[in-house]
């Protein structure tokens, strides 16, 4: 497992630098200057040298990128083109939003799933059990944007009941919380059920059961340990996908995470912002789908081992 | 070789065999198994109609004389639901047919999503057929990128695209591509593995067909079936991609018209007129559910073992 570890590792890192150096390099040849980004957004505190001098276009791109990469490493995230705040500034508190939301969804997701789906598997074809899949099925099939406009339609103008967007309030997580995590509930509702459904015809329920043991003990104890492994392998590429979905879902409820902030900086072409952004998010792909490899190794010891498929 | 000199070589293949021809097939034989599918045929029927649609909306975009249609704001009262006289489904804030916006929707929608799986397919099947076909160093350096792409969010790539170019459908088809046909590639590699063992393959290599005219006129046509199953359910993903993206604000750009726009406009009228919201999303949450049901009953069919995910 060290050694699966170490060569994961070694491959992430690869990649990190791979996938920073062609997102520098495509944001840098976005069309249009950044003076004209500048003048359309005059904030007294830019001037096209300072910019210039900042990001260091005069000299050739590799140097450029080599700065770029020592800043970002040691902390030195340079200021936003339009706003004149600092990245630093915008990351730390963009990102415990993003946290909260994604932490609040997986929550959800995995909370809601695991006994719904148990004790739907437990009661086979019954009213409930045909009704956790109703919603598995819709929960996969309708789009996320188009589940928060039906949302936002049932409780912010029927009922009444939640706020349309915005982070001021408690109340206002909710609504983004619950498209964020539709898809992810869905999926593992079905993947709980049908993994409870094959452990329920294990020799071992049987044996429990011969021994005296409680039907709710056995499925509650036994059965929901059982099941846990693939969803546990689920969980990294869950992870990945709810990363894509926060780019949307922020945007759509204005929650100011780390997805709207990208987002609205490309929409208004504020390149250091971007750029910064769109590599730390890049980041945070490998790094769960490294994650995700490891989990899955680890899930289920029949992939140890090799390193391809 | 003809099958006179077959029956030489195997004495014991019955003379008579290898006379008869098959017996000739009707088109209702061959659409047997298909119909008996009843998920296959519902799928098949929404996806026609939403093709024919989609026909119509190519019609009233393109044809001079048609565009009116679709982009009148004339004389009409704004905002009408659906089932008013003359506007079967309404009219959106500008007094615009809603039934003709959403045909041409749905066209930008499904042109899209094929475009998108054309290129993905061309590119995943060449390349996993050489990853699987050569093996080696080959193998091992197409599998890594297709470990990296395949997975990525598509919002984040698509996004990070839209900053290096602009927004609009080409950075859209761009980045879907750019990580759908390493879903083609995946599955293409593990059957060119499987296949490439088989008597059919190693008989043309033994007569020294080279691997370029054996990969495309042995192995490919054997994984249309696969890929048929794979381009409907990849469809899908797109259309839901283009729309999510256009929702925000970095799909297509007015005035072509996209579901995911219509929707994202929408949403500031809801408590005048929801159906201007909720119309365009029930479109799309139904050409995607054609299209999923299309490709499970076609997977029933061509290969029962194929696993979504």
């Amino acid at each position: 497992m060290a050694r699966t570890i170490a060569y994961r590792g070694f491959y992430a890192v690869l990649l990190l630098v791979a996938s920073s150096f062609i997102v520098f390099y495509g944001m840098r040849l976005a069309p249009g200057d950044v003076a004209d980004v500048i003048a359309s957004h005059p904030t007294g505190q830019l001037t096209v040298e300072r910019v210039r001098e900042d990001l260091g276009l005069n000299n050739p791109l590799l140097v450029q990128y080599a700065h770029y990469m020592g800043d970002l490493l040691t902390g030195d995230l340079g200021i936003s083109l339009i706003t004149g705040e600092p990245i630093a500034e915008i990351l730390r508190t963009s990102s415990i939003y993003t946290l909260k939301l994604a932490a609040l969804a997986a929550l959800l997701s995995i909370g809601l799933a695991i006994p719904l789906g148990i004790l739907a598997a437990a009661k086979r074809n019954s009213l409930f059990d045909q009704a956790t899949m109703l919603v598995a099925v819709i929960g996969m099939g309708i789009p996320n944007f188009f589940l928060a406009v039906l949302l936002i339609q049932l409780f912010t103008v029927r009922l009444g009941w939640l706020p349309v967007a915005g982070y001021e309030t408690p109340k206002h997580i909710i609504m983004p919380a619950l498209v964020l995590a539709a898809e992810a509930l869905a999926i593992n509702l079905r993947v709980v059920r049908s993994s409870a459904l094959e452990e329920l015809s294990r020799d071992y329920v049987r044996t429990l059961k011969a021994k005296g043991m409680t039907n709710s003990r056995i499925l509650w104890v036994h059965v929901l340990r059982n099941s846990l492994p693939p969803v546990i392998a689920l969980a990294g590429i869950m992870m990945r996908t709810l990363l894509g979905y926060t780019l949307i879902v922020e945007t759509i409820f204005r929650w100011p995470g780390l997805g709207y902030q990208l987002v609205n900086a490309v929409l208004k072409r504020d390149y250091t912002l971007a750029q910064t952004l769109a590599i730390l998010l890049t980041a945070a792909v490998i790094l769960f789908n490294t994650i995700a490899d490891l989990l899955q190794q680890w899930a289920d010891p029949r992939t140890r081992g090799g390193s391809g498929h | 070789m003809s099958a006179g000199d077959l029956a030489t070589i195997n004495p014991q293949l019955p003379p008579e065999a290898t006379v008869t021809t098959a017996p000739s097939r009707t088109w209702g034989d061959r659409l047997a198994p298909f119909l008996a599918n009843k998920l296959a045929v519902i799928g098949a029927i929404l996806t026609s109609f939403f093709l024919i649609v989609a026909c119509i909306g190519a019609a009233i975009m393109y044809v001079p004389g048609w565009n009116d249609l679709y982009i009148d704001q004339r004389l009409r009262e704004t905002l009408l639901r659906p089932l008013s006289p003359g506007f079967p489904l309404g009219t959106d804030q500008f007094g615009r047919d809603m039934m003709w916006r959403i045909a041409a929707g749905t066209a930008v929608s499904l042109f899209t999503g094929v475009a998108v799986t054309v290129i993905s397919m061309f590119f995943g099947m060449i390349l996993g057929a050489i990853a699987g076909y050569k093996g080696g160093i080959i193998d091992r350096l197409i599998s890594a990128i297709i470990d990296l792409v395949w997975g990525f969010p598509v919002i984040l790539v698509a996004v990070i695209l839209v900053g290096m170019l602009k927004p609009g459908l080409t950075a859209v088809i761009l980045a879907v591509s750019l990580v759908n046909w390493a879903g083609f590639a995946r599955i293409v590699r593990a059957q060119v593995i499987s296949l490439k063992e088989r008597a059919f393959v190693e008989a043309a290599r033994a007569l020294g067909v080279p691997s370029w005219k054996i990969i495309l006129r042995h192995l490919i046509p054997n994984m249309l079936g696969t890929s048929l199953v794979m381009a409907s359910y990849y469809i899908a993903v797109t259309v839901i991609a283009e729309a999510g993206l256009a929702f925000i604000g970095l799909g297509a750009q007015p005035p072509t018209p996209s579901l995911g726009q219509m929707i994202s406009e929408g949403r500031n009228f809801l408590y005048a007129n929801p159906w201007v919201a909720i119309l365009p999303g029930a479109t799309i949450a139904l050409i995607v559910l054609g299209l999923n049901t299309l490709g499970d009953g076609l997977r029933d069919i061509f290969d029962p073992h194929l696993r979504r995910w």
